[in-house]
């Protein structure tokens, strides 16, 4: 199953206890309480369901949902 | 066997060696290593153990390889005038070791060999920052250790460098090419934070953290206190179960959060608990990379952030956790601002100025290396430095759950602390995995069944049956049992049992045709007196209760008292006491009284009374501004009193000393004590509690057995009082205040016969409620100790919940002894004494506003107030009131008062006021409205309050009062002008004149005890305390000292001491040519304070005796002065000069005596022969030597008067010696001189300490080597660059004390 660009805001939502509708698409969600915990929480997700192949280091450079649908080819 | 492989090894890119800066965070290490370079603290290391089999070859290919990749591990730190920069090696060595320990405790060799490379602090200008090594533990079992300076890796980096090892490894051991390197290089580190620190957002988190932050609460402490950094530190490690990891989890997930933010807010709650604290701030140490190429760069990168949370009982873990998670969602906002940089602008660099408590530190990444396949698991050895707390939890895929260290301080927290917070915060896990999220934080307990059992039940257990009797009732079993003894006596009077309870009955009577009777209350305003003894006597008898109107207390509050108890009449000695009442008064002085007192018969008044009824009736500062009037019953006193009794034993030879005002609760046992137990009670003279001398007097005339001190006063009393003079003493009491350790200790070594106890209670529970008696060797703080009889303590911290021992919370009090509660007040009184939940129903328990905890000996110790209660010298008052009082006075819009404590040891009252009233006519106006301990030392006049950001008073921010003199009329005379300038010099005040009042001046009761050791000491003059308190000016002082010249000779005795205190064995000096020992003074500050230092000084300073004929015979005497201060060796001695010559020839009289000598030391003293051929000086260099004595060489100086006009320019004490003293110096230096020239040595047994002026001098010849002769042990010499006269100043006096310091006997003990 694909990861879409929907999924991954969702999923990133639900990690930092928002809702999507807080969470810009564009913007570093460390402000948003984004912490390496979280990030190996979606990751560890996205590798079992959807074989994501990044690693920590991947995401974390770039912690933002569009620059992540970019690096992991999600589909709009 | 161990085989040790070094590698060779050239990098690519040698060609560009490259010298960078350090960034913020390598500086912050950098400080930190430079405080301490000898300090291994900052040695961070890992141990992964690989399970299988390894190639070591391979193995250490791949870490040449890596550590190429590694710029951050190839550098060498250098010291440049620009700062520390570091320098990029092209090459480096491998510092590899592969040892090979397949056998028996394997893995112990290697762990022993782990920690002895890890306490090597690092030299990271001669050294690598890193070191490897390799053991083989069994065939197919491997460990590799790695140790790394923080100041070039953090926990992050680690995990880059192992996984890039195993991935390097892996791939060569498939014979494969490892993938290109990713690491990023160490000057984009550099680059990176070069433009933070000029970025805008630098200063926006600048400016956060700062606000954030400005009303910080005090860093929390689980040790209650700081410590200075270790080098080392504690660890205990332990698992949290899986399932209860697994709940956590779950747990975590529910409440929108991650299982660290739990452990963060479980870390908050345990702290806040433990300390006591709503508002607490932890230390969240961060990666510092998210959003950043860092990601990429092993390196020093993380940074440690404040996490303040507010923890209240009544919250929930939900609403905890949520706090936590928005709060640590801010912090990663302004993340990249130093910690270091953070404290800095809070003014808080150098040591013991914390801003955060324990670090709670999340390393959620398992590091999942494998090599070739073989899965390896790391173990942390060290994260750096430890100050106070470290909470590091990992969660690393072993199936054992979370893996929780806790690090701790050594110096804070001993192994069992450390074991004993661990397990309560393993447990506080458990709860809240298991609980509802919702019910109030309150409910989780702290504290352990066991340690719950232990400070309820184990250390309440004081039941104890008792007789039903009153106050008065045992009294008067002892007048019938021994009519004849004594009971009471004052000054010359005495009265016996008989007497003393007849005159009690008639009054007693009288008073019940007043009125008074069980319930009612009669107020008694006498000074201390054998009348005061009886009137509440009578009134106990009569059945009311007393209530003591202290004569000293202003009008005002005498009125509002009366006005407040409404006694149903009242006793004073003489018309005028008490101010205008509508009561009926009985005054003793009248006639009339007289002739009613001698109608009444002499046997007991019959009386309708029990143990419930009041007793007495004390009152207290009130917080609001009223005191309040506190009602103890006689079942309350009566119990305490019988405790007494069964655990100090009173004989009926015992005699009490009665000193305490009546109106403060230690005089109840004072006065009732003795009389219950047919023992004497002795009555001090009014005003005499204030003054050492004269209560010293008082316990030698009368044989005291038995008395009581405020520690303060305990403290100044065996500074000045001669403790001998008290052989009488059996025990004495404290309480009132934190009795100090070294009080204790100077207690025991002044009075070693004497038992010291430690007493503790407020007001509201008759008396006292714990005792301690005081051990000598003991150390640490003086517990206020155990319950007394039928009495509970409970140490409950904010959910009151029982603090385990070692815990800080609130004292809570219940049992027999409590007060019935405030007169007159009953909301008042619902508020302090509140239902105990742990004692039978209907049980109430008083509230101390204490802070108190539990030893694991059971007993408590005090820790401070909750409140702004403050003891000063023992008295215990309500700030607010003092600020009540001021509020009131005219043209005072605002007032606000507090103790402090500017100089160590001076605690001052200070009131601080706005508006129009002159600060001086506030203070007088709160005299007239106060009691005395309640006025403010000074009143300080502010435009406005200093506020805290949010607006409220900011009390550390009230500045210091600056005292200062009039300086109105210049000092006239030698006298005036010496006192005025020792005012000047204790006081640490500026202008002071010789009119001016030492108590204006900020002078304290201590400050005081200071003035009058040093008049003595520079004037040579005895004045006592209350000397002071009559003539309270120098010029006062000098009119009373002027002509005191027979207790001038106290300095020129022929035993000075110079510090009579300290637990060690004493050093005994002796003195210079010119007989005098002060020269020694200076010497014996630098000691230190356990460091007793008499001074030997010539015989004959005072009178005209003879001079010795001999210095055998001179040696001689000083044997048997020494052996007065200290009966048995080992001896300790020092000689400067002739005084050499006298040291040396004591040490031999004491050895032929047997006795033991521990130390010899000489400065610059040379034996006789070395100065036999030599003229001896004559009268001309007398004065020479007087100089000498104050360090000076002899220039223009013709005669006795340019000589003390010298002394006197240089302000040496030597300028205050009388014509006297000068005329037999003159004498004494060619004394000494003729009589060193035929001395004969005798042989010494021992090695010799000595200390040569090594400035060129005239008498070349001299050597110590002419010791060697004299001597059977070895001549230790030490040379200062100095001439003979310069050897006790400047910082040559600091080398010999060093020098000493290393030879003193350490405690006698």
């Amino acid at each position: 199953m694909t990861l879409t660009t929907e999924r991954i805001h969702h999923d990133v939502a639900a990690a930092l206890g928002e809702d999507p509708a807080e969470i810009p698409v564009d913007e570093s969600l460390v402000d948003y309480g984004l912490d390496s915990v979280r990030i190996m929480t979606l990751l560890e997700r996205w590798r079992r369901e959807h074989g994501v192949q990044a690693d920590f280091a991947d995401l974390a450079e770039a912690p933002a949902v569009e620059a992540w649908a970019r690096l992991l080819g999600a589909a709009s | 066997m161990t085989a040790t492989a070094t590698h060779r090894h050239a990098s690519p890119d040698t060609e560009h060696a490259l010298r960078l800066p350090l960034t913020a965070a390598q500086s912050g290490m950098w400080y930190a290593q430079a405080l301490d370079p000898a300090s291994p603290a900052l040695n961070t290391a890992e141990c992964l153990r690989i399970d299988g089999p390894l190639d070591a070859d391979l193995f250490a290919e791949a870490l040449r390889r890596v550590t190429e990749e590694a710029e951050a591990l190839r550098v060498r730190i250098e010291d440049t005038p620009q700062g520390p920069r570091q320098h990029l090696l092209p090459a480096v060595e491998l510092p590899l070791s592969v040892h090979d320990l397949r056998g028996d405790g394997a893995e112990r060799r290697a762990e022993a060999w782990m920690r002895e490379d890890l306490a090597r602090a690092r030299d990271l200008s001669r050294e690598l920052p890193f070191t490897h090594a390799l053991f083989r533990v069994a065939d197919e079992r491997w460990l590799w250790y790695q140790c790394i300076h923080h100041l070039v890796m953090d926990g992050y980096g680690y995990s880059l460098l192992v996984r890039r090892t195993a991935e390097v490894y892996s791939a060569l051991a498939e014979g494969a090419d490892p993938a290109p390197r990713t690491f990023g290089r160490l000057a984009e580190l550099v680059a990176q934070d070069a433009a933070y620190r000029s970025s805008e957002e630098f200063a926006a988190d600048r400016e956060h953290w700062a606000t954030a932050l400005a009303d910080r609460p005090e860093a929390p402490r689980l040790a209650g206190r700081d410590a200075l950094a270790s080098r080392t530190f504690g660890r205990r490690t332990a698992y949290l179960p899986p399932a209860t990891t697994e709940r956590l989890r779950t747990l975590a997930e529910e409440l929108r959060a991650t299982w660290p933010d739990v452990l963060v807010a479980a870390q908050a709650l345990y702290t806040a608990r433990v300390t006591g604290r709503s508002d607490v701030v932890l230390g969240l140490p961060l990666m510092g990379r998210m959003g950043s190429a860092a990601l990429r760069i092993p390196g020093m990168v993380m940074n440690v952030l404040p996490l303040r949370l507010t923890v209240r009982p009544s919250d929930t873990l939900a609403s905890l956790v949520r706090q936590v998670v928005l709060g640590i969602r801010d912090v990663r906002r302004h993340q990249r601002y130093r910690y270091e940089d953070i404290r800095r602008d809070l003014g808080l660099l150098g040591e013991g100025r914390a801003l955060v408590g324990p670090l709670v530190n999340v390393m959620p990444f398992d590091y999942g290396a494998a090599f070739a396949g073989v899965p390896a698991r790391a173990m942390n050895l060290s994260t750096g430095p430890v100050d106070d707390l470290t909470v590091n939890i990992y969660d690393r895929a072993d199936g054992r759950g979370l893996r929780i260290d806790h690090d701790g301080n050594p110096a804070l927290y001993p192994h069992e602390a450390l074991a004993a917070h661990q397990s309560r915060f393993l447990r506080l896990l458990e709860q809240l995995a298991g609980a509802d999220p919702e019910q109030p934080l309150g409910a989780y307990a702290v504290a352990s069944p066991a340690e719950r059992e232990f400070v309820l039940d184990e250390c309440n257990r004081t039941a104890r049956e008792l007789p039903c009797t009153t106050l008065a009732g045992p009294f008067e079993s002892r007048a019938r049992e021994t009519p004849g003894a004594t009971a009471l006596r004052e000054g010359d009077t005495a009265l016996s049992y008989e007497e003393l309870n007849a005159r009690a009955n008639r009054l007693a009577r009288l008073l019940q045709d007043e009125g008074a009777k069980p319930g009612a209350l009669v107020a008694v305003s006498l000074p201390r007196s054998t009348d005061l003894v009886v009137s509440l006597l009578a009134v106990a008898k009569s059945g009311a209760a007393y209530l003591p109107l202290d004569p000293e207390y202003p009008p005002e509050r005498l009125a509002y008292m009366l006005d407040d108890a409404a006694p149903v009449c009242a006793v004073a000695d003489r018309a005028g006491r008490l101010p205008a009442h509508g009561r009926p008064q009985l005054l003793l002085d009248e006639p009339g009284t007289r002739e009613r007192l001698a109608a009444y018969p002499a046997v007991n008044p019959p009386r309708a009374l029990t143990p419930a009824h009041p007793a007495y009736v004390l009152y207290t500062s009130g917080s609001t501004g009223r005191p309040k009037g506190v009602v103890v019953s006689h079942g309350a006193i009566d119990n305490r009193l019988r405790w007494m009794q069964d655990t100090y034993r009173l004989r009926p030879d015992d005699r009490v000393l009665q000193k305490t005002p009546s109106s403060f609760d230690v005089s109840v046992w004072e006065f009732f004590w003795p009389l219950r137990e047919g023992a004497t009670l002795v009555v001090a003279e009014p005003g005499s509690h204030r003054d050492p001398a004269r209560l010293a007097a008082t316990v030698a005339e009368h044989a005291v057995t038995t008395c009581h001190f405020v520690p303060s006063m305990l403290q100044v009393f065996l500074a000045e009082a001669d403790a001998s003079r008290c052989a009488s003493l059996r025990r004495v009491f404290c309480s009132g205040e934190a009795l100090p350790r070294e009080t204790a200790h100077t207690f025991a070594r002044a009075l070693p016969e004497v038992a010291l106890h430690n007493l503790y209670g407020p007001t509201e529970a008759a008396v006292d409620v714990t005792h301690h008696t005081c051990v000598p060797e003991e150390t640490g703080p003086v517990p206020i100790g155990a319950p007394v009889w039928n009495t509970r303590l409970y140490v409950l911290d904010p959910a009151l919940q029982p603090c385990p021992p070692g815990v800080t919370g609130e004292l809570y009090l219940a049992g027999a002894q409590l007060a019935d509660g405030y007169l007159h007040r009953p909301e008042l009184t619902a508020t302090r004494f509140v239902a105990d939940p742990f004692g039978p129903p209907g049980a109430r328990m008083y509230r101390t506003g204490d802070l108190a905890r539990w030893t694991v000996r059971g007993e408590v110790e005090y820790l401070g107030r909750t409140d702004n209660q403050v003891k000063l010298r023992g008295q215990r008052l309500e700030l607010g009131e003092v600020e009540a009082a001021l509020a009131a006075l005219d043209g005072v819009d605002g007032a606000c008062a507090l103790v402090r404590e500017d100089r160590p040891g001076e605690q001052l009252l200070v009131g601080y006021t706005t508006g129009t009233a002159e600060p001086a006519a506030s203070r007088a106006a709160l005299a007239r409205r106060l009691p005395e301990h309640m006025v403010p030392s000074t009143v300080v006049a502010l435009d406005a309050f200093p506020l805290t950001p949010n607006g409220k008073l900011d009390r550390g921010a009230l500045p210091a009062p600056v005292f200062s003199g009039s300086g109105r009329r210049a000092p006239e005379g030698p006298r005036e002008e010496a006192l005025t300038a020792l005012f000047a010099e204790v006081l640490e005040v500026e202008n002071v004149g010789p009119d001016d009042a030492f108590f204006d001046l900020g002078g304290t009761s201590l400050l005081a005890a200071r003035l009058v050791g040093r008049v003595r000491e520079r004037l040579g003059a005895e004045l006592t305390i209350g000397s002071l308190f009559e003539a309270p000016t120098p010029a006062g002082l000098a009119v009373r000292t002027a002509d005191d010249s027979a207790a001038s000779g106290d300095a020129l005795g022929v035993l000075l001491p110079l510090r009579a205190s300290g637990s060690r064995t004493p050093l005994f000096a002796i003195h210079p040519a010119g007989g005098i020992s002060w020269c020694y003074a200076g010497l014996a500050s630098r000691l230190g304070p356990d460091q007793p230092v008499y001074g030997l000084q010539a015989p004959g300073l005072l009178d005209t005796s003879p001079l010795p004929s001999s210095l055998d015979e001179q040696a001689a005497a000083y044997v048997e002065h020494l052996k007065s201060v200290q009966p048995h060796g080992p001896y300790q001695l020092l000689g400067w000069s002739v005084g050499g010559v006298l040291a040396h020839t004591v040490a031999t009289l004491l050895q032929e005596e047997g006795e033991e000598v521990g130390l010899l030391a000489l400065l610059d003293a040379f034996p006789a022969e070395q100065w036999r051929e030599r003229p001896a000086p004559e009268e001309g260099d007398a004065l020479t030597a007087v100089l000498r004595m104050a360090g000076f060489e002899r220039t223009s100086e013709r005669d006795h008067a340019d000589v003390l006009a010298t002394l006197r320019r240089a302000g040496s004490p030597l300028a205050g010696l009388s014509d006297h003293t000068l005329a037999r110096i003159v004498d004494i230096v060619p004394h000494h001189a003729r009589r060193m020239r035929e001395h004969q040595h005798r042989r010494y047994t021992g090695d010799l300490v000595f200390f040569t002026a090594a400035a060129p001098r005239p008498e070349d010849w001299l050597t110590p080597l002419a010791w060697q002769p004299h001597v059977d042990g070895t001549v230790e010499n030490h040379e200062l660059p100095c001439t003979h006269p310069q050897l006790l100043r400047d910082e040559h006096v600091g080398a010999i004390a060093d020098v000493l310091a290393a030879h003193l006997e350490v405690p006698q003990r």
